[in-house]
């Protein structure tokens, strides 16, 4: 499966992605796991110390003139897989990581590398991966092509105006011409048993996944650990657990 | 400037509200691309939105661009409670309004 997690910041992207990798990894599928944003924090919800995952300057090329794409690729030979076997960093329950670049190169060198993750995410066959695409907060990159990976876009949603304006504005991209073939809700921080609903009424998606406020997922994102390490069967980790079991079972029918 | 959800729009939108109440003329420009501020201004999820479209429209060539600040603050701005005029100013990458 190949999915994408979108959401205002801080509703909660990175901890959810992060810890559904990890889910998923434990049912025996290969994941990998990309973070497009050029803040760090699914590195860290998924239990790895550095977020340091880039692709190296060698493995791209420029296109040849008079030939058609993207200004950058993998260089001829090199295959999505092989890149993921090469470029991504291992992390627990063999979860590979992948960062798209950071802020701090900047200019072509970052350009280079954000196209060819790219088409690491776009060309990896969905049917042998299971890819975990985390986006930045707000609405820019994700109405800007970087989820079209994802056949399944999972809006992250908290329970407030702001979360609820934002879902709903992101709930727009099933118009875009490459927009993906399914978009549905994660309420995150619920804390009433009618959240569900008023995510639904708000933003129009279907809600797949509701993951309450839970003390123990905040204290590990305080002390940068995994939350499925730090808090295996806190309610959140439960929840996220049961959206992995959930798009599993969809996947196979 | 920080991390999404750490609090920016909410901290800037009191401070806005407490310097209005204190009798000062208070302008709050939004100039996030995910624009939230009238939420917690007060001016509520319509007005803002409406003023979300508006700036969206610029970019669509369907406004004409103001001149000058006051011309911004008056043509893509909305009062609020406290008489806090608020102004939706950044670029929007919301390709379907509406």
């Amino acid at each position: 499966m190949k999915v994408a997690f979108v959401g205002k910041g801080g509703a909660g992207k990175s901890a959810i992605a992060g810890t559904f990798a990890r889910a998923l990894a434990r049912r025996g599928t290969p994941v990998l796991a990309v973070d497009s944003d050029p803040l760090p924090g699914l590195a860290f919800s998924l239990g790895l110390e550095s977020d340091e995952a880039p692709i190296p300057d060698d493995a791209v090329v420029e296109r040849k003139e008079g030939e058609e794409g993207p200004r950058f690729r993998l260089r001829p030979g090199l295959s999505a897989a092989e890149a993921v076997e090469q470029f991504a960093v291992m992390a627990p329950d063999g979860v590979r990581f992948l960062q798209f670049g950071k802020v701090k190169g900047g200019g072509p060198q970052l350009f280079r590398s954000q196209l060819a993750f790219l088409q690491i995410v776009r060309q990896l066959p969905g049917d042998r991966w299971n890819v975990i695409g985390d986006l930045p907060g707000g609405t820019r990159q994700a109405f800007t092509g970087w989820g079209s990976f994802a056949e399944t876009v999972l809006v992250v949603v908290e329970p407030t105006a702001h979360s609820l304006l934002s879902g709903r504005r992101l709930a727009r991209m099933a118009n875009l011409e490459d927009g993906p073939q399914r978009m549905v809700a994660v309420v995150s921080k619920a804390r009433e048993p009618g959240d569900a609903e008023l995510v639904t009424r708000r933003t129009g998606l279907e809600v797949v996944a509701t993951i309450p406020w839970d003390e123990a997922l905040a204290d590990a994102e305080r002390q940068r650990l995994a939350p499925i390490d730090a808090a295996p069967h806190c309610p959140a980790v439960e929840a996220v657990e049961l959206l992995a079991d959930k798009l599993v079972e969809e996947m196979v029918r | 400037m920080g991390k999404g959800g750490s609090g920016k729009t909410t901290t800037s939108s009191v401070v806005a509200r407490t310097m209005a109440r204190e009798g000062r003329s208070v302008v709050a420009l939004d100039c996030d691309s995910n624009p939230n501020l009238g939420i917690s201004l007060g001016i509520g999820d319509e007005e803002t939105e409406r003023l979300v479209s508006m700036r969206q429209a610029l970019d669509e060539g369907e406004e004409e661009h103001a001149g000058t600040w006051d011309k911004v603050i008056d043509r893509y701005g909305s009062d609020g409670p406290d008489g806090v005029r608020l102004a939706v100013v950044s670029r929007i990458d919301n390709p379907e309004p509406g």
